[in-house]
Formats: C-alpha cells, sequence, structure tokens
C-alpha cells in the first residue's frame, strides 16, 4: 500500500463469486452501488428539506419558533397540504433512513458474494436499528 | 427569515470547519445552537446528530468510489456503536442537562488539546508507519481459527487488524459519546483503529467517516421519536452543514492549516468556558 494508492487497491479486485484471500478488499461493484445509494440518499434527503424551508419561508414561519413533534399519521395530510413539516420530515427520515439503506445494500451484497459472516453482521446492525426505533416507541407510549 | 439564514451560515461554518480539520462538525454545532441561538441541549444534539449523518453520507460516498475506506471493518465497528449509540440515546433524556454541558465542556477541552498537540504529517509517512506484525504470527490451536480468519477477512492490503476485542470496547465507548453528545464519535474511533489495530490512519479516517452514519442513526432515530429533533431549527442547519462540508472538501488542499487549527483552538476554548459557565449557573 502506497500513499500514491490511496486505497490501496487495484484494479485486479476479485469480481463477484470468485475466490478471494485475506487481503482481498470489498468488490468494486459493491462499493460503488453503496457509494452511488449514499449520493442519491443524501441528494433526495436536501432536495426534500430545502423544499421544507422554502415552504417555511412562504408560510413566514421562524426556525427558532418551536417545530412540530414527529408524527407519523400526519406525514402523507402535511405532503397532501404542501405542508413544510411534512417535507421537513420526510427529509429527515431519509437523511436518517440512508446509512441503514446503505447496511441493507451491503447485506444483499455480502449474501451474493456467499460471506456469510458479513451477512450475519449486516443482519445484526439492522437488529439494532429496529430495536432503536421499538424502544423508542415504547418509551413514547 | 434572518433565523433561518444565521442557521445556514452557522451550519455552513460548522461543515467547513469540521471537514477543513477532519472532524464531524458536531463539536461545533453544539455549542452553536445552544450558546448563540439559545436551543436548549437536547434539541441541539438532536439536530448535531442529523448534521453528523449528513457529512458521513456525503464523504462516505467518496470514500468507497475512491476505495479508501474498509467496508467490513466499519460494518464490523459499527454493530458495536450502534449498540452504544442505542444505549446512549435512551440514557441522555434520563440525564440532567448540566451533566451534558459538563461532559461536553470536558470534551471541548480534550479535543482543543488534541488539536493544539497535532502535527502535520504527510499521509504517506502515516500510512508507512503501519505495523503489520500479524502477518508473521503463527497459527493459532483449531479454535481460533475461524475468529482468526475472521478478523483477516477484516484485513486490507498492506495492513493486518489486531486487536479486535479493543476496537470492540472503543466503538461502544464511541457510540455512547455520540448519542449523548451529538458528536460522530472519530475521536474515539480513528485512534482505536489506528493506534490500537494497527490501520493505517487516512483508512481509519475513512472508515471512522463511513461507520459515523450507523452510529448516529441509531441514537438519532430515538431522539426523532421522542421528540428530540425541532425539523424547523434541523433543516437550515442540515442544508448548511452539507454546503460548508462540500465547499471544505473542496478547497482543503488550499488552506493553511496551521492558522485554521490554531483559531479552531481559540474557539473550542472559548466556547468551552462559555459551556462551563452554563453549567454551573
Amino acid at each position: 500500500m502506497t500513499a500514491s494508492n490511496p486505497g490501496g487497491q487495484d484494479g485486479s479486485a476479485t469480481g463477484a463469486g470468485s475466490a478471494t484471500s485475506s487481503r482481498d478488499p470489498d468488490p468494486p461493484g459493491l462499493e460503488h452501488s453503496i457509494a452511488r445509494l449514499l449520493s442519491i440518499g443524501i441528494y433526495v434527503s436536501m432536495a426534500l428539506l430545502a423544499a421544507g424551508v422554502l415552504l417555511m419561508l412562504l408560510n413566514g414561519i421562524g426556525p427558532l419558533s418551536g417545530g412540530p413533534v414527529f408524527d407519523l399519521r400526519r406525514l402523507v395530510p402535511d405532503l397532501a397540504a404542501l405542508r413544510p413539516a411534512g417535507f421537513l420530515w420526510l427529509g429527515l427520515l431519509a437523511v436518517v433512513a440512508t446509512p441503514t439503506a446503505r447496511v441493507a445494500a451491503s447485506l444483499i451484497g455480502y449474501a451474493r458474494r456467499g460471506e456469510r459472516a458479513m451477512a450475519i453482521v449486516a443482519v445484526l446492525i439492522l437488529i439494532v436499528i429496529a430495536m432503536s426505533v421499538a424502544l423508542a416507541q415504547a418509551l413514547r407510549g | 427569515m434572518t433565523d433561518g439564514l444565521l442557521l445556514l451560515v452557522a451550519g455552513a461554518g460548522a461543515g467547513l470547519f469540521g471537514s477543513l480539520l477532519g472532524l464531524g462538525g458536531g463539536i461545533l454545532i453544539v455549542p452553536l445552537l445552544t450558546l448563540a441561538f439559545g436551543l436548549p441541549l437536547l434539541t441541539a444534539v438532536g439536530i448535531s446528530l442529523i448534521c453528523v449523518i449528513v457529512t458521513s453520507s456525503a464523504a462516505a460516498g467518496v470514500f468507497l468510489e475512491r476505495r479508501v475506506a474498509n467496508l467490513r471493518l466499519g460494518m464490523t465497528l459499527e454493530l458495536f456503536t450502534a449498540c452504544g449509540a442505542m444505549a446512549g440515546g435512551l440514557v441522555a433524556f434520563l440525564l440532567p442537562e448540566r451533566l451534558l454541558e459538563g461532559l461536553f465542556t470536558a470534551l471541548l477541552v480534550y479535543v482543543a488539546i488534541t488539536m493544539a498537540r497535532r502535527r502535520d504529517v504527510a499521509p504517506s509517512v502515516a500510512v508507512a508507519q503501519t505495523p503489520s506484525a500479524a502477518a508473521v504470527e503463527a497459527p493459532g490451536p483449531a479454535t481460533e481459527r475461524p475468529a482468526r480468519a475472521f478478523v483477516d477477512r477484516l484485513s486490507g492490503p498492506g495492513y493486518q487488524v489486531e486487536r479486535l476485542g479493543f476496537g470492540v470496547i472503543g466503538s461502544v465507548f464511541a457510540g455512547v459519546a455520540s448519542a449523548l453528545l451529538g458528536i460522530g464519535g472519530g475521536l474515539i474511533k480513528v485512534p482505536v483503529m489506528h493506534v490500537v489495530m494497527g490501520v493505517p490512519l487516512r483508512v481509519a479516517t475513512a472508515t471512522s467517516n463511513l461507520m459515523i452514519g450507523i452510529t448516529a442513526s441509531a441514537s438519532a432515530i430515538i431522539y426523532l421519536l421522542r421528540g428530540g429533533i425541532d425539523p424547523y431549527a434541523a433543516a437550515p442547519t442540515a442544508i448548511g452543514v452539507f454546503i460548508g462540508a462540500s465547499v471544505g472538501s473542496r478547497i482543503a488542499s488550499r488552506i493553511d492549516l496551521r492558522l485554521l487549527r490554531g483559531l479552531f483552538v481559540a474557539i473550542l476554548l472559548y466556547t468551552a468556558w462559555q459551556m462551563l459557565q452554563r453549567a454551573i449557573a
């Protein structure tokens, strides 16, 4: 590994399905897909948040006026009525969901390659995230 | 209108500073929102977690494309940062605000001292110093082989991951700190990966950045569902951070980092003083 090759990984990385040694990097296809997913997720999030901020401006809502608490049942009606809260919450949910989508994509990628250990790690991460949601919901109730 | 613009500019400043100095930006966002905008600490932490996810997702994509981040290692460690973040996110709502402010003050002082003592090390030198002793280790007993094989799979070209157990412990602490203080936790993860686990500095930084997204998500979900995130204040701040971080990554090579670091240390110490006064008031 040299400084001139920051990734330290050359273009001869093994493709999907081929035998891998302990020094083999992650498959370029998987990394590329995840990178694209993260980019799309963040741009979609920013677009939704920008739309929400624009609607705040049009409705004369100040950012320090105290926003509404998240309520999933109000999301669709708020979006349909072009209320800022709908776009802001959807944007914030997209921000929070983007890394989780990355783990889900990794799970699919590693499962396809037959890397059981990494697929299990991905499943466990998703379980922890699901537990966070469940615990927060339970404490909220 | 003015407040929104100020939040956007503040977010952009935090994102810019953060990306230039290799930080997530949370260390600046929380004091900015509490001290300058008067938001409660928990709300500031919730917004900061959102901003930290934004910077992580934006940067991690680039690091993965350039093949700098170690996806396998990042995913393995983020399982434990997520556990820590979940626990921290639940505990954060039970702790007194003054205690959190005191903890944040200590963190600010720690970061200021670390920054002040840091020397500019060329990336090539940092990478060349990577230990690789484990590469010549003899194979252990049969029962250790599956674990050894798993650790081997986490290693990358030119380096061998070592002491995964310490990495796991460090990751749990990083997750708890992230959830309590609204930071990415890279301040803990990068030294643990580089110094303890033998991961090259550049790879450790990129991998930590990748992990921050899941770490912050695990606690941000709790903040979001428990009313700890104000969407009106979060949106302009997050957009600002995204703009600032994007600009920062493009101009980083043209900035005199020594001058910037000195300014940053002064800001951190001033902020620590303000936060301490708030904690003991």
